[in-house]
Formats: C-alpha cells, sequence, structure tokens
C-alpha cells in the first residue's frame, strides 16, 4: 500500500487549521500542522511534507518570508507551496513579477473553494 | 510805490484775506474773498463765512486780539453760492505805531481737494484694514526673524496678542524653527509659497491650515517683511481623513472577514461531515467553530460601528483589575520579543465600574502597543519598561500606561489625539490614539497625556465609575 501525502497547513488561525486538516484527512492525506513560519521550517526538517498550503499574514514569521526561504533553499525548494490567503490578488501580483522568487504552485484565495483546494493539491501531489 | 504793492498784493493773493476789527467785523477783504463770499461791508465775519448770528466758538480772530498772538484752525465756510468749503484759516494781529492791536488779518486757505484726497486716503486705509481685520483666515506679517510684526483680528482671537513673538512659537508651539519655512523661502526667493501645517490655538484646539506666504518690497523693491495667510482647512482633511479612513477599514475588513468566512466554512464542514459520519465530537467541533467565528464577526462589527459614530457603549459591571490583566496577557509576548519588561501596578481595591469592556480592552491594548513602539524606537538604551496600572477612587478609576521610551515633543503632544497624525513616520496609521480618544469620549472619560522627549509619555484614563450619565440608570447588580 502507497504510503499517504503529506500536507503541511501553516495559518495562525487554528479554526482554519483545524478545517483544512479535517478536509483533506477526510481525502486520505496526512496532514501536519504549523501556526507560523517559525514552526512550519521545524516541520519541514523533522518531517519533509509533500504539499505546502500557506497562508501570508500570520504574526511571527510572516507566510511571504517562509515562502521566500523555502525556494531558496537547496533540499526544499522543489516541496510545492498553494498560498491560501485573505490578502487581496494584488499580492498574488506582487509574488508572479518578483523575479528572484519562483512563484508559487498554487494561489488560492479566502474563503476557500473545496473542489478547488482539493483538485489543485490532487494534482501537484500526483506521482508522475 | 510800496503801499500800492502791498495792497495789489492783498488783492490778487490766492487765499481768503479779510481785516476784522474788535467786533469781529469785516472791514477789508480781497478780490477772491469778495468774489466767493460776495458784499462784506458792515458784516461780521462769523455772518459771512458761517451764515450765523453770534460769534463762533474757539473764534481764533478773537483770540489773536485778546492775545496778540497767531492762532490757526480749520473751518468749514459756506460760499455765497451755498457751496462748502474746507480751509485753513491763520489770524494775525495788526498793530499800530503804539503796538496796540487795532484790527487782525484773517488768511484762509482752501484746503477743500487735500481734505478730499485726505478723506479717500483714510477711507482706502480703512478699507483695506477692514480687509486684513475681518478676512476670514489668519493672516500675519513677519520680518526676517520670524517675529510677527502685525496679526489681523482673526489670529489675535485664536492665537492671542503674539506681535513680537516668532510665529514658530505660537503657530506650533515649537522652540525651533519649522524646516522647511515657507516664510522664509518667501525672503529668499521672492515669490509665493505655499505649505500645509497642524497648528494649534491658544485653547489647544488643532487646525489644519493651508498656508500661503507672499513677499511685501520696500519703494526699491527690497523685501521688508513677509505676509503669512493661513486658512482653516479642517473640515476638509477631516471628510478626507474620514474617507481614507474608510478605506483602510474596509480593507482590513475584507481581510478579517475572508479569514473568518474560511472558519464558518470550515465549521459548517465539520458538522456536515460529523453528521455524515456520525461523528459526535466532530459535529460538537464544528458546531463550537460556528459558534466562535459568529462571535467573532458581531465583535468585529461591533467595532467598526466606533468608527461610525454609531455606537453606544455596551454597559456592564466588571472589576477594573480584570481587564488590565488581560491586557497585560496580551502584550506582554509582544513587549518581551523587543526587549521590553511589561509591569503591572494594580490596586486590588480598585473595584468594579460599569463600561464596555471590549472597548475599555482595545483602548488599553491600544495604548500599551502604543508605549511598546515608543519603546522599541529608542536607540538610547536597552530594556525599557512598560507599566499598566489602575486605581479606583469612589467616583471613577483611573488606568494608566506608561513607558521610558522616546517620548514626545509639545508639538507631537498636541496633535497625538487627531485622526491620521502619525509620529511612527509609515508605520502607524494615526487611527489608534483617534478611536481610544473616540471611546474614552463615549464613556464621558479624560484622556490625559503627559509627555517628555526622551523621557517617555504617561497616558491616564479617567473614566466614570458607574458609566457615562445618560446610561447611568444601568444600575449596578447586587
Amino acid at each position: 500500500m502507497a504510503s499517504r501525502k503529506k500536507i503541511l497547513i501553516v495559518d495562525d488561525e487554528e479554526d482554519i487549521r483545524t478545517y483544512l486538516s479535517s478536509l483533506l484527512g477526510d481525502q486520505g492525506f496526512e496532514t501536519l500542522l504549523a501556526k507560523d513560519g517559525e514552526e512550519a521550517w521545524k516541520q519541514v526538517e523533522a518531517n519533509p511534507p509533500d504539499l505546502i498550503t500557506l497562508d501570508i499574514s500570520m504574526p511571527e514569521k510572516s507566510g511571504i518570508k517562509f515562502y521566500r526561504e523555502i525556494k531558496a533553499h537547496e533540499r526544499w525548494n522543489t516541496i510545492p507551496v498553494i498560498i491560501v490567503t485573505g490578502v487581496s490578488e494584488d499580492m498574488r501580483k506582487f509574488l508572479s513579477s518578483r523575479h528572484q522568487v519562483p512563484p508559487p504552485e498554487g494561489y488560492l484565495s479566502k474563503p476557500v473553494n473545496r473542489e478547488e483546494i482539493l483538485t489543485l493539491i490532487q494534482k501537484l501531489t500526483a506521482v508522475p | 510805490m510800496m503801499d500800492l504793492n502791498y495792497k495789489q498784493f492783498f488783492e490778487v493773493m490766492p487765499a481768503y484775506l479779510t481785516i476784522l476789527d474788535r467786533d469781529l467785523r469785516v472791514i477789508q477783504a480781497n478780490q477772491r474773498f469778495r468774489k466767493d463770499f460776495g458784499d462784506f461791508e458792515g458784516r461780521y465775519c462769523y455772518e459771512i463765512n458761517r451764515h450765523r448770528t453770534e460769534p463762533c466758538q474757539n473764534c481764533p480772530a478773537a483770540r489773536t486780539f485778546q492775545d496778540g498772538l497767531r492762532h490757526g484752525i480749520e473751518e468749514q465756510f459756506k460760499k455765497v453760492n451755498g457751496q462748502e468749503v474746507a480751509l485753513i484759516v491763520y489770524t494775525t494781529p495788526i498793530r499800530n505805531e503804539a503796538g496796540e492791536i487795532t484790527a487782525v488779518m484773517k488768511m484762509a486757505t482752501d484746503i477743500t481737494e487735500i481734505k478730499l484726497l485726505q478723506n479717500q486716503l483714510q477711507e482706502s486705509r480703512e478699507r483695506y484694514r477692514h480687509l486684513f481685520e475681518e478676512v476670514p483666515c489668519y493672516i500675519t506679517i513677519q520680518d526676517r526673524d520670524l517675529r510677527i510684526v502685525e496679526a489681523n483680528r482673526r489670529f489675535r482671537e485664536d492665537f492671542g496678542e503674539v506681535v513680537g513673538s516668532p510665529c514658530y512659537q505660537v503657530y506650533m508651539h515649537r522652540s525651533e524653527e519649522c524646516v522647511p519655512c515657507a516664510v522664509k523661502e518667501t525672503f529668499q526667493d521672492g515669490q509665493v509659497h505655499q505649505t500645509e501645517e497642524v497648528v494649534t490655538a491658544r485653547g489647544g484646539e488643532q487646525m489644519n491650515v493651508l498656508v500661503s506666504t507672499a513677499p511685501i518690497r520696500g519703494a526699491e523693491g527690497q523685501i521688508k517683511s513677509v505676509i503669512e495667510m493661513s486658512t482653516d482647512i479642517s473640515p476638509i482633511r477631516r471628510l478626507q481623513s474620514q474617507l481614507t479612513s474608510l478605506g483602510l477599514v474596509i480593507s482590513s475588513i475584507s481581510h478579517g472577514i475572508k479569514g473568518l468566512l474560511t472558519s464558518l466554512d470550515g465549521g459548517i464542514y465539520l458538522v456536515n461531515s460529523g453528521m455524515e459520519k456520525n461523528n459526535p465530537a466532530r459535529l460538537k467541533q464544528g458546531w463550537e467553530m460556528v459558534e466562535r467565528n459568529i462571535a467573532r464577526i458581531r465583535t468585529m462589527v461591533l467595532d467598526l460601528l466606533y468608527y461610525a459614530k454609531d455606537r453606544e457603549p455596551a454597559l456592564q459591571w466588571f472589576p477594573a483589575q480584570s481587564v488590565v490583566e488581560e491586557v497585560y496577557g496580551v502584550v506582554r509576548g509582544k513587549a518581551k520579543e523587543v526587549g521590553i519588561e511589561v509591569l503591572t501596578d494594580i490596586d486590588p481595591m480598585a473595584g468594579d465600574l460599569s463600561a464596555d469592556p471590549k472597548a475599555v480592552r482595545s483602548l488599553l491594548v491600544n495604548l500599551a502597543e502604543n508605549a511598546i513602539d515608543a519603546c522599541r524606537v529608542d536607540k538610547r538604551k536597552s530594556g525599557h519598561e512598560i507599566r499598566l496600572g489602575v486605581r479606583g477612587s469612589p467616583d471613577s478609576i483611573e488606568f494608566q500606561v506608561s513607558d521610558d521610551g522616546i517620548g514626545m515633543d509639545q508639538e507631537t503632544r498636541e496633535k497625538a489625539f487627531s485622526l491620521f497624525f502619525s509620529s511612527k513616520t509609515g508605520d502607524g496609521t494615526g487611527l489608534g490614539l483617534f478611536i481610544s480618544n473616540k471611546i474614552v469620549q463615549a464613556h464621558q472619560g479624560k484622556i490625559q497625556l503627559e509627555s517628555e522627549p526622551n523621557k517617555g509619555t504617561r497616558v491616564t484614563v479617567k473614566l466614570p465609575r458607574r458609566g457615562p450619565m445618560s446610561r447611568a440608570a444601568s444600575s449596578k447588580p447586587s
């Protein structure tokens, strides 16, 4: 039996972590949780995920900072990242316009559409 | 020959010449007098000149008869054709060989034109003075040292009798010149300059003014002084601020609502999937999530109503101590991260108060966050302290937030409660203290700011223990 894909959910809102964790767990994913960029790094190093859903506005290390660091990291830069945020669409354009970092593999606005996030995660974690 | 010449001169002099006897009867008059005042023989001077039946008071001729001196006076004569003329009249005695005054010569020069011009000049001056005084803006005239040499009525009313004081002291309550200074720039280049400032009237009221300066030049074109005209544009700025505030609020709400909707959606998912899977624990967890987020939406809406001025404080009795402890819990972590220690100074006997606990909490969190910022930017030392205090008196509760951070100068203190004034050079929105002040006002309380640069700041909020007067009906539960 193939091992379950691991998804790291990074969001400062506990309710949102619980929600995404239940939603993805129901679809057979294993979920890891982190409330900010600091915790996310610890999770990545202790238990490397197959995909990360990442919030932008977080009180400690922000999602942008974490994203920049992971995409610059030679070992972890291949982990797909879906940004899930309430920050305006301008952020997506901003991220895409920055040439220092590659654009994220996915960008979803809150409130997320369940079908959309599941389809995207399944696509990005599918074995080629 | 000489006699003839005098007579000729007397006749052709371009003035009114008359000789009067002691009874003030005209005994001789020159050609011009005769032409304009008619027949004089046997008539009195007051009769001819003023159409009076009795001598004039303060008659210069009578005085010359009395004291033998020359006298001058301005008088109004009426010509034979009824036209009034303004004259300057001089009298001089005519003496006989024994030195006795036998007659008085009266010379009157027509100054009607001069008088007219004088009146016009006076009127013109008064008109300009009136305009200067009554124009609905503040006008000062300043010298090169930026000292006010003249100020209009409105300026004097709102800023005091300040002639001789430097503009920056009067207008801005500063001890040093403003940079840049429009008046200085006008002195330098002779051009009109415009700037916008926040000034403080003598009553402490703040206003946004649009300042325009222009040079006043001397006869040779050199700049003697500069006129500064300031128009109060506070109502426009207030409106603009409200609109900007609305924009910020909408952007912030939009972000908040997106998060809340996601959480609500999550709650609904857990409820539905809990029912489908017959999993009561998940259902309970989902329902709690829904309830929690509905409560958060409610709080958000109520907070927003403070901006919209619609919200009355939701009064309830609660221990003053508890709100300070709660705020301490909220800000302690944030402060510690930047090396600031938060201390409390709580009077355990402070007791309860009737207020809106959420509003009071927001107010104190805001003040504490400002204190953190004031310490954070103070690079003079490390290891700052913030104190959160509360004490009670029979009628009121006094909260205090103090820090040993960077402090504020007088100008910053005075503007601190203005909407959109921020001293945080780009980091602040200028909303915090404005909203704090509004919360205090809604509770009919008082907020006091004491601060000194490089020493620190102490904000004291005094709230009536029994809540605002109009809502005093809410009685304390037993």
